[in-house]
């Protein structure tokens, strides 16, 4: 029972990964996982690097397409019988490549943290990204390199023809790799990849290298990265130059940040909230980079510690019952919050589809239509008023549900 | 037999020398303060013999080991800790993993990334121990950050005597302390620095006078007097550079 109990968080991650399938099973659906099964991953490893060692990367997509690039070449040496092993080890073909990798470009990039590291790091993103155009025989040049999964020996019967089957073999690596890289943060390096991220200099008068410290986070992280990179070739069963370039180190950072540095499970929210962006706002607009943009920003200026700290703001609350205090101001202020940002938006579509009618929210809109301007302004200017009026309540809500009722004097 | 012994040591920083020629044994065992007057060098000193900064020339031995070229990490793996002036430790971590932490190398774990730190019970004994030693086992779980100055104070020391040191480095562990606090403090250090080699840059002469072994009197980069507190505060020398500070009922 006690073990059951240490352990519910991890059944739980396990059955909802491997639940998902039966509750959404449209292709759209299975190929949505496929991609957060991915992103999960590589967030993760991203976060080795900012959020536990400290260091900020802007070419972590070197690893992930290095990774990706080494697995759809074991995949073609598959195809052609060179080599012969089931195709549910490509990711870890990918890791090791990872892994290579960091330990070679790691052992001078990570001497400082900072500035220069993150320097290097986008020196080497693009190095790495012109390369692939430039060493056409192993990066394929523009059109990438394809292979097929199809050709391996099938796994009990099973010879990897859908992308569910896939989904399987992903959900079993993202499982895996979650466990061992939070298992990483337990040990004595991943302990203090921490210590240096807070105090490198400290770190050096307790008896250890910053810098070697940084070097073993940076190759876990390439490993697991190259893991990712790994799953996105059997899934897509090709890969090209964009998968390591500035533009996939970017989306990378911009996950792990929105979902929340701080704390481990962050990278996941946001692996999972910008994967459905990115497959779903953009069936419904063009515009969705503006909008994941202006979620970036946002999140930055007021929830610096990302989604993932949000939901533990709410810690002393929960732990006093006082949660649902918080229910009705939550409300007064999201309400409008809500309507404004609809209005918003409909005004950003309106100026974008000039004089074109759309549809938007059941609703048809078109720019040239001084009724729907006005309309769209009023709800905007109304909600604001009504955020204005409601932000003290809620403060007030706040601090109350965020006052601790018994005085046992633990604070400092 | 010396523990550790600087030979003719300078520091210059571009054309400014603040090390000029220092020469000094510290004794196995003994508590040995070095004062001087602000901008005396005395902080420099602390960190060319902990290895933050190099020595122009000179030599540093520790138990007749040169350590003058070794990184801090290599020179702490030897036995030597110190605290720093200004409070340094690891904030986003909490109070018993900034303890944790710098008990790992000298408990032999040092890049592990296969054992659980929650498993190593004996690791964990050691730093809740340690943590009763300073006063804060009731605060384990607070982020360092959020600690008050002179429990952080605290911490500070904690770190440097977790690995269990032969030599302890303090640099003003009572600075900007209370009067109680840093009476507090000095109990805490000589309770943990019992039978170990203390060195202490301090500037409460109080305190000097009273935890000293032996003082060093370092002013403009040259040690002018080493001896002991009695015969120091008779020194005729050092009461020009105090220019009559160092109090006749200190």
């Amino acid at each position: 029972m006690a073990v059951a109990k240490k352990f519910s968080v991890w059944i739980c991650y396990l059955l909802v990964l491997l639940l998902l399938p039966q509750f959404f099973d449209t292709v759209l659906a299975i190929s949505i996982f496929n991609q957060m099964a991915i992103a999960i991953v590589f967030a993760l490893s991203y976060n080795m690097l900012l959020g536990q060692g400290g260091m900020l990367s802007f070419g972590h997509a070197v690893y992930y397409g290095l990774g990706g690039f080494l697995a759809v070449h074991a995949l073609l040496l598959i195809e052609d019988e060179i080599v012969h092993f089931s195709i549910i080890w490509i990711p870890l073909v990918g890791g090791v490549f990872g892994l290579l990798a960091g330990i070679f470009i790691g052992s001078f990039s990570t001497r400082k943290a900072g500035t220069v590291f993150a320097m290097i790091s986008l020196g080497i993103g693009e190095l790495i990204a012109a390369s692939s155009l430039i060493f056409v025989g192993f990066f394929g040049g523009e059109a990438g390199v394809s292979g097929d999964r199809t050709f391996g020996p099938p796994l009990f019967g099973v010879e990897f023809f859908q992308d569910i089957e896939i989904y399987y073999v992903a959900a079993a690596w993202v499982f895996i790799a979650t466990v061992f890289m939070y298992l990483f943060t337990q040990t004595p390096a991943g302990r203090m990849a921490n210590a240096v991220r807070d105090n490198p200099e400290r770190a050096e008068f307790i008896g250890y290298s910053a810098r070697y410290v940084r070097f073993i986070s940076f190759c876990a992280a390439g490993f697991f990265a190259g893991i990712a990179g790994g799953l996105f070739a059997l899934n897509y069963e090709f890969i090209t130059e964009e998968n390591l370039n500035a533009i996939t180190s970017g989306r990378v950072l911009l996950m792990a940040y929105i979902g929340g540095l701080g704390y481990f499970i962050g990278p996941i929210i946001g692996a999972v909230v910008l994967t459905l962006m990115n497959s779903l706002l953009s069936n419904y607009t063009e515009l969705w980079m503006l909008y994941l943009g202006i979620m970036f920003v946002l999140t930055v200026m007021f929830l610096p510690r990302g989604f993932a700290g949000f939901i533990m703001m709410h810690q002393v609350a929960w732990i006093q019952g006082k949660l649902k205090n918080l229910l009705v101001p939550y409300l007064k202020t999201g309400v409008p919050g809500l309507l404004f940002s609809a209005a918003a938006v409909a005004m950003i579509e309106m100026s974008h589809h000039e004089g074109e009618a759309f549809e938007y929210l059941g609703f048809t809109l078109n720019s040239h239509s001084p009724v729907a301007w006005i309309i769209t302004a009023g709800i905007a200017g109304v909600s604001v008023y009504l955020i204005r009026r409601s932000i003290p309540q809620l403060q007030e809500a706040w601090e109350e549900a965020n006052t601790i009722n018994d005085a046992d004097g633990d604070q400092p | 037999m010396s523990i550790l012994s600087l030979k003719n040591v300078w520091k210059k920083f571009g054309e400014t020398e603040i090390i000029r020629g220092v020469s000094l044994d510290v004794e196995r065992g003994e508590k040995h303060a070095i004062i001087g007057p602000n901008g005396a060098g005395k902080s420099t000193l602390f960190h060319l013999i902990s290895g933050k900064h190099t020595v122009s020339s000179g030599e540093i031995t520790f138990n007749n080991q040169a350590i003058h070229n070794l990184p801090p990490y290599e020179i702490n793996r030897l036995g030597l800790a110190r605290s720093f002036q200004v409070t340094n430790i690891f904030p986003r971590l909490n109070v018993f993993e900034n303890v944790r932490c710098a008990l790992l190398w000298s408990n032999n774990y040092r890049y592990s990334f296969w054992h659980l730190l929650g498993r190593q019970h004996k690791l964990n004994e050691e730093a809740m121990h340690v943590l009763e030693q300073i006063g804060l086992h009731d605060k384990a779980k607070f982020p360092a950050a959020e600690l008050a100055y002179a429990q952080q104070r605290a911490l500070e020391l904690g770190i440097a005597i977790a690995s269990g040191a032969e030599v302890i480095m303090l640099d003003e562990p009572v600075a900007g302390m209370s009067h109680s606090e840093a009476e507090n403090a000095v109990s805490l250090i000589r309770k943990i620095t019992e039978g170990k080699t203390l060195i202490m840059v301090e500037h409460d002469m109080n305190i000097v006078f009273d935890v000293a072994d032996r003082i060093s009197v370092l002013v403009y980069g040259e040690i002018i007097a080493t001896d002991i507190p009695k015969q120091i505060r008779g020194n005729a020398r050092v009461q020009e550079a105090y220019l009559g500070e160092v109090p006749a009922d200190a």
